[in-house]
């Protein structure tokens, strides 16, 4: 008899992580290069006693964006925005990992690196060195750097081999689980950072959507409860 | 309800946004005033099921997983050093640097500050200092009978005096680079101290290793676009009101659950 409660709060909950999820996407809208989440809700079928089955909702499974965020002009000669496929490659301490955010910086020792101190590699796989006197620092757009007329090193840009393989995880980054491979044709462009992806018209929707799906289920958790109430009223007088 | 806090983080954000903005347009009309831009990240991710977990009997493993942002924190506001517009002020000891560097200045505690205001001054002893009074590195006096100035763009400073066709050189202004011009920590004042992160001054002659020459007669103007900053400003104002959005839904569907009884 509590099954109707139990289904309808798997939905709850879901619909509780989903409103998070609307929550960090709004609220990271003007993060350089952070890419908009999504919640899929599952299927989740238990089968009862007597034959038949129980379908629940789960919110499991989540998807992230990877359309094109809005480019804004920057002019700093280290701000690096990425059109079309790809991330730039960073080391961390734990291992390589991708990013879409290319607000650049320098190191004391002349390393390019992100705004948390951590080098961004090179197609090959080691650190962009930046030599101190270069003066005109300039990067076409297939991350070719090069300062004062001369080549220096190229920006490499990389996608894991598996487009979903992508875990979050804060900084802007993803890490993968499996290969990554460089992007062929890859655009890098210099003195533009790309916005967030997030598309706060379809957020605010999927909000009120969301808030309203879960006050109907509130109402229906309500109803129920009257329910069981009325029936052991009726079965114990 | 984690959404009230995260559209919390995404106020803070927005606010922080707007207040970088205003000390920008408040500093429209300063001397070598470089535009400041707040720079964003998103905070930990919250693991509700990790990608590769088992789901089924038979093997399947979840693609991605579930995780879940916990808001946006402030990652830099950094600084964009793109040169600003020259303007002639025709004044002998007004520099402009057109290029890359700083001018190094002593600061009171005797540590050296560095400086892009070129609006330079003649002190009560001839030495030549900044607007507020701090003695440009290496001390260089003018003589009290000269009677023009002349600095050419390679920093090397000469007098004029009545009755001599001969110009004097009194010394040498020079420039300071740095590796990450960005690391450096403003004190006000137009004034910047070396840190950790700029790594140490490279001084050298004006026009060479990479750094810029000086102009005599002109000073740069601030680099604030404002265009930049007014769409930056809508688009930060609308940004907080988004997030005020998700605190009210985020409180009915707070509002609904305590209605169950």
């Amino acid at each position: 008899m509590e099954n109707a409660g139990y289904v309808t709060l798997t939905r709850q909950s879901g619909l509780m992580r989903e409103m998070q999820v609307v929550a960090n996407n709004i609220a990271n809208a003007a993060t350089t290069g952070f890419r908009q989440e999504g919640l899929v809700f599952g299927e989740y079928v238990k089968r009862i006693d007597g034959g038949d089955s129980l379908s629940m909702a789960t919110a499991n499974i989540h998807n992230t964006s990877l359309t094109q965020g809005a480019l804004t002009q920057t002019a700093g000669t280290l701000d690096f925005a990425i059109e079309g496929e790809g991330f730039f490659m960073i080391q961390t301490p734990s291992g390589e990992r991708l990013t879409r955010a290319g607000n650049f910086a320098l190191s004391a020792e002349g390393d390019l690196v992100t705004n948390d101190g951590f080098r961004v590699l090179d197609a090959g796989g080691a650190p962009v060195f930046i030599p101190p006197d270069a003066s005109d620092v300039g990067v076409s757009a297939d991350g070719t750097v090069s300062a004062n007329g001369r080549p220096l090193s190229q920006i490499g840009l990389v996608r894991p081999t598996d487009p979903i393989d992508l875990i979050r995880e804060d900084g802007v980054m993803f890490r993968t689980t499996g290969e990554v491979e460089p992007v062929p044709d890859g655009r890098i462009l210099q003195g533009f950072l790309e916005g967030a992806n997030v598309d706060p018209v379809g957020q605010i929707a999927r909000m009120i959507e969301v808030q309203r799906a879960y006050e109907l289920g509130q109402s229906f958790l309500d109803t129920e409860n009257r329910r069981i109430l009325s029936a052991l009223d009726s079965l114990t007088r | 309800m984690r959404a009230l806090k995260i559209a919390a983080t995404g106020m803070a954000a927005q606010q922080m946004r707007v207040e970088t903005i205003s000390n920008n347009l408040a500093n429209m009309s300063t001397t070598g005033y470089n535009a400041r831009r707040a720079e964003f990240s998103d905070l930990h991710y919250q693991q509700l099921a990790r990608a590769g977990t088992v789901n089924a009997a038979d093997g399947t493993v979840l693609p991605t997983g579930v995780q879940l942002g916990l808001g946006v924190r402030p990652a830099a506001v950094s600084i964009n050093l793109a040169q600003g517009a020259l303007s002639a002020t025709n004044s002998d000891l007004d520099v402009a640097i057109d290029g890359k560097g700083y001018l190094a200045v002593t600061l009171p505690s005797g540590n050296s500050g560095y400086t892009r205001d070129g609006a330079l001054k003649r002190s009560a002893d001839g030495l030549i200092v900044t607007s507020d009074g701090f003695p440009v590195e290496p001390e260089i006096t003018i003589p009290d009978d000269a009677r023009s100035i002349s600095i050419n763009p390679d920093g090397e400073v000469f007098a004029y005096f009545q009755n001599t066709a001969q110009a004097q050189s009194l010394g040498q202004l020079n420039l300071s680079g740095f590796t990450n011009p960005k690391g450096l920590e403003a004190i006000g004042s137009n004034l910047f101290t070396e840190t950790e992160a700029s790594g140490p001054p490279i001084t050298s002659t004006p026009g060479q290793d990479g750094l810029g020459a000086l102009r005599q007669g002109y000073l740069e103007d601030s680099s604030v676009d404002p265009v930049r900053e007014v769409t930056e400003l809508i688009e930060a104002q609308r940004g907080y009101e988004l997030n005020a959005k998700v605190i009210t839904a985020a409180d009915q569907m707070l509002g609904a659950t305590t209605q169950i009884r």
